[in-house]
């Protein structure tokens, strides 16, 4: 059979290949992540589209004043390691690569332990590099 | 207009406020969704922080909200942007963990994650022959597959949801229909079943 027909045969019939697949388990999301999703849903205000514009002049001028800030800065105020170090910073990497879900149960970790000043901290950052990500109730 | 469907008036209803219509929104397209983001990245922890972050992007995004496209075409558009970053950033993490004398080696198909030993069984306890055959197809061919399998996109849909040509896309579910089939075919004649999964 030609590859033309076999796709073909796929898409506009009913294959044997889509027939083993639909037979296949159907695993489902967790009901908690279901029930923090629709909390989420029904709990977050609207953002005005209005604002939008906004928003992105201001990221635009604080781009270009951080970009002024690093070329017109004048020489003689520069330490011999100033430029090396604004490079590091502008290029680094996110501070933080774990998952999302391992980082919310090392902070659980830390509540379990009596640190709960750490877990605080732990949360600030969370929410900083995660600003959408729905936290459960019970984190 | 023909992509305005019931998920797109659905999808209008909750930007303007109607929190029903998420809800309905959310119990069509939750299963397919996370299946095609755990048989995607073949991870089930990866997996549910995308599905989670899916969602949150629509929500976040819902006032902005213009149908332009099927729903499920706009979804499952925010899935596969999602699931892209999730590979950068296991790529990345690989490089960072082996520096970059493993360049060469870097297979972008596989994330670190996937090689620890706690994640792989867990993933390999559900694999059928079917599965384990997906597993072994290149990333965007698998991928393909999913979307048209889970959400029904026609091959237009899912070149516009991976951003690639028409013809791309085409080649892509082209090779993973025929690879698919030949490895259920040489399981079907091979006893017992030669399945990595089965190793495992």
């Amino acid at each position: 059979m030609d590859v033309g027909d076999e796709l073909y045969e796929y898409l506009h019939g009913d294959s044997a290949l889509s027939r083993q697949y639909r037979g296949e388990t159907a695993p489902q999301p967790p009901h908690a992540l279901d029930r923090a999703i629709l909390r989420a849903a029904l709990g977050t205000p609207v953002k005005s589209p209005c604002l939008a514009p906004l928003a992105f002049a201001a990221s635009v001028l604080l781009s270009l004043a951080m970009v002024a800030a690093v070329i017109l800065a004048p020489a003689s105020t520069m330490r011999g390691s100033d430029a090396p170090r604004v490079t590091r910073v502008l290029y680094s990497e996110p501070a933080d690569t774990r998952r999302p879900s391992q980082w919310l149960a090392d902070i659980a970790a830390l509540r379990r332990a009596g640190r709960l000043r750490e877990a605080a901290a732990e949360m600030q950052r969370f929410h900083s590099i995660y600003p959408h990500y729905i936290v459960p109730s019970d984190e | 207009m023909a992509f305005f469907d019931d998920d797109v008036s659905l999808m209008l209803r909750y930007r303007d406020g109607d929190p029903d219509a998420f809800a309905a929104l959310y119990s069509r397209h939750k299963g397919p969704l996370y299946r095609y983001l755990l048989r995607h990245v073949r991870n089930a922890g990866a997996a549910a922080d995308l599905f989670q972050e899916v969602w949150s992007r629509l929500i976040a995004a819902r006032a902005r909200y213009e149908p332009r496209a099927k729903f499920a075409t706009f979804l499952f558009q925010i899935a596969h942007n999602c699931a892209m970053d999730f590979f950068r950033r296991n790529a990345h993490s690989r490089r960072s963990l082996h520096g970059n004398d493993a360049d060469a080696q870097l297979n972008e198909a596989e994330a670190p994650e996937d090689e620890r030993p706690d994640r792989v069984a867990e993933f390999a306890e559900q694999r059928s022959a079917l599965l384990a055959a997906m597993d072994a197809l290149p990333r965007e061919q698998r991928e393909a597959f999913l979307l048209h399998e889970e959400s029904g996109l026609t091959i237009e849909e899912i070149a516009r949801v991976t951003d690639v040509p028409v013809e791309t896309a085409k080649s892509r579910l082209r090779y993973a229909v025929r690879k698919l089939k030949n490895s259920l075919a040489a399981v079907t004649e091979a006893e017992p079943l030669p399945l990595r999964a089965r190793a495992i």
